[in-house]
């Protein structure tokens, strides 16, 4: 069945966009399905797995919890718009080095999260890398090269 | 398909709620996406409840409690500073909600109304003898905390009534904390812990989280401990009372059985820390 679509205008890494997209569909939809934006990835679309984890004003949320008609009027940024970003680009470096990153599905998601964890606390433990990213799940590299990464990019960071 | 509408005002959000039959209010949406996500739920209409600045922030009221707007969501509670003493526990709670991201999501209005047994603020705001502000079709009521879940997950909610505010009565003067017992950081709770401890060392309140459809609270056994703190088997005959009151399920967090076992040592380990804590202040 085609569901109604509805025109929205939002802002996307900094540019004005305007997309229709279907009545009450998810940001994770819209980006995908109408702007073939496709940084955010779809895995649980359940909240679970932190795939589709994106920035509404600055701060880390689902993508597949929330809905396109909330989004007028406040600023989303998705990974890859994000590579100016020298905390970013740090994390994103140390992942690739320290093997962070395999298949790719879930490393967005981790990057905006440890992104978000840095943001609080400059020189975290692992084990507090550990909780911060208990939201992200990856079936590839078994989480220690993902804390490596992390715990190497602060370390670089606070130098 | 669902049409998502966004009302200014709590009367604005009540009539929508009750012109449409299909609808449902909408707040975090932590629960409620995902639950349409998966075809579980089909409303259609969502009434968001972020345009209405009446449901937000954190205030203190004149008694000297706090009123939490529903809108409020998990991470402005676990950084609120204000929520000291006998109300540090809801604080502790919240950052205990599953992640950070989640956290910056979820309301406190929307886990209340989802009123999943497992979950953080309910055994917390047991333990603080809150209140429900509710707004409905009929006007606006209170009701405590304690008469709200009446059974799994049905609540004492009327249809087409929201949660408005959670109020936090006058604080008395108490030390408190919310202990987890889960499987892995960011899951729910198998069970759960929040207690409250007078800075008199003679009263004490206790809710239990996962051990049934809503908090296990005992205010007759409270009352009877009273002044008996440091004897340990008036303390193991009130936890007991909390285990008869239980009434867990098996489910993948843990068994039944298992969760009647972690009732009486999560209320001795919660106690000493808290004891503890008030010899070393
Ligand atoms: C991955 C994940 C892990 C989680 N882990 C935990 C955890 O460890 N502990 C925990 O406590 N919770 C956990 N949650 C739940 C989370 O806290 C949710 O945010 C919360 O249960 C629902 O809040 P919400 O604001 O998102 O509500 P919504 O999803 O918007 O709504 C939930 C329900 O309540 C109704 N509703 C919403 N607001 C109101 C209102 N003001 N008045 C009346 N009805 C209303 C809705 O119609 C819906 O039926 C988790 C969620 C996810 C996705
Ligand atoms: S797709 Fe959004 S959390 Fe899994
Ligand atoms: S690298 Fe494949 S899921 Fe994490």
């Amino acid at each position: 069945m085609m569901a109604k679509k509805v025109l929205h205008s939002l802002t996307l890494n900094g540019e004005q966009v305007d997309v229709a997209t279907p009545s009450g569909a998810t940001l994770l939809e819209t980006l995908r399905e109408d702007l073939r934006v496709l940084s955010s990835k779809r895995g649980c679309n359940q909240g679970v797995c932190g795939a589709c984890t994106l920035l509404v004003d600055g701060k880390p949320v689902r993508a597949c919890l929330t809905l396109t008609a909330r989004c007028e009027g406040h600023e989303i940024q998705t990974v890859d718009g994000m590579g100016e970003d020298h905390v970013m680009a740090t994390l994103q470096r140390h992942m690739v080095e320290s093997g962070g990153v395999q298949c790719g599905f879930c490393t967005g998601g981790v990057l905006i999260s440890a992104r978000e964890l840095l943001a609080e606390d400059p020189m975290p433990s692992r084990e507090a890398v550990k909780t911060a990213l208990s939201g992200n799940v990856c079936r590839c590299t078994g989480y220690r090269t993902i804390v490596d990464a992390v715990v190497g990019a602060a370390e670089e960071l606070a130098q | 398909m669902t049409e998502v509408l966004s009302p200014e005002t709590v009367e604005d959000a009540v009539a929508l709620l009750a012109e449409h039959e299909e609808a449902m209010p909408l707040s975090g949406g932590a629960t409620l996406i995902a639950m349409r996500n998966a075809s579980l739920v089909e409303p259609t209409h969502l009434v968001s409840l972020d345009r209405i600045a009446a449901l937000r922030g954190i205030t203190r009221t004149e008694e000297g409690g706090f009123r939490i707007g529903a809108m409020t969501r998990h991470c402005e509670t676990a950084a609120c500073a204000d929520l000291t003493g006998s109300f540090y526990v809801l604080r502790r709670a919240a950052g205990m909600i599953a992640n950070r991201v989640v956290r910056n999501m979820g309301t406190m209005g929307g886990s209340v109304a989802n009123a999943d047994p497992a979950a953080d603020y309910l055994p917390a705001l047991a333990c603080c003898d809150a209140v429900l502000d509710i707004a409905g079709p009929e006007g606006r009521r209170q009701l405590s905390i304690l008469d709200y879940v009446e059974d799994w997950y049905e609540t004492a909610l009327e249809e087409g009534e929201i949660i408005t505010a959670i109020t936090l009565p006058a604080p008395v003067e108490a030390s408190s904390t919310y202990r987890k017992i889960a499987r892995v950081s960011g899951d729910y709770a198998t069970a759960s812990c929040a207690m409250s401890l007078d800075a008199d060392g003679q009263g004490l309140r206790v809710a239990i989280g996962a051990c049934g459809p809503g908090p296990l609270r005992d205010r007759d056994g409270e009352a009877a401990l009273r002044g008996k703190l440091d004897d340990p088997a008036a303390v193991a005959e009130f936890a007991g009372r909390l285990v008869a009151l239980a009434d867990p399920v098996d489910d993948v967090r843990g068994s039944a059985e298992y969760r009647l076992r972690l009732i009486p040592r999560l209320v001795t380990s919660v106690l000493s820390e808290l004891t503890q804590q008030k010899e070393m202040a």
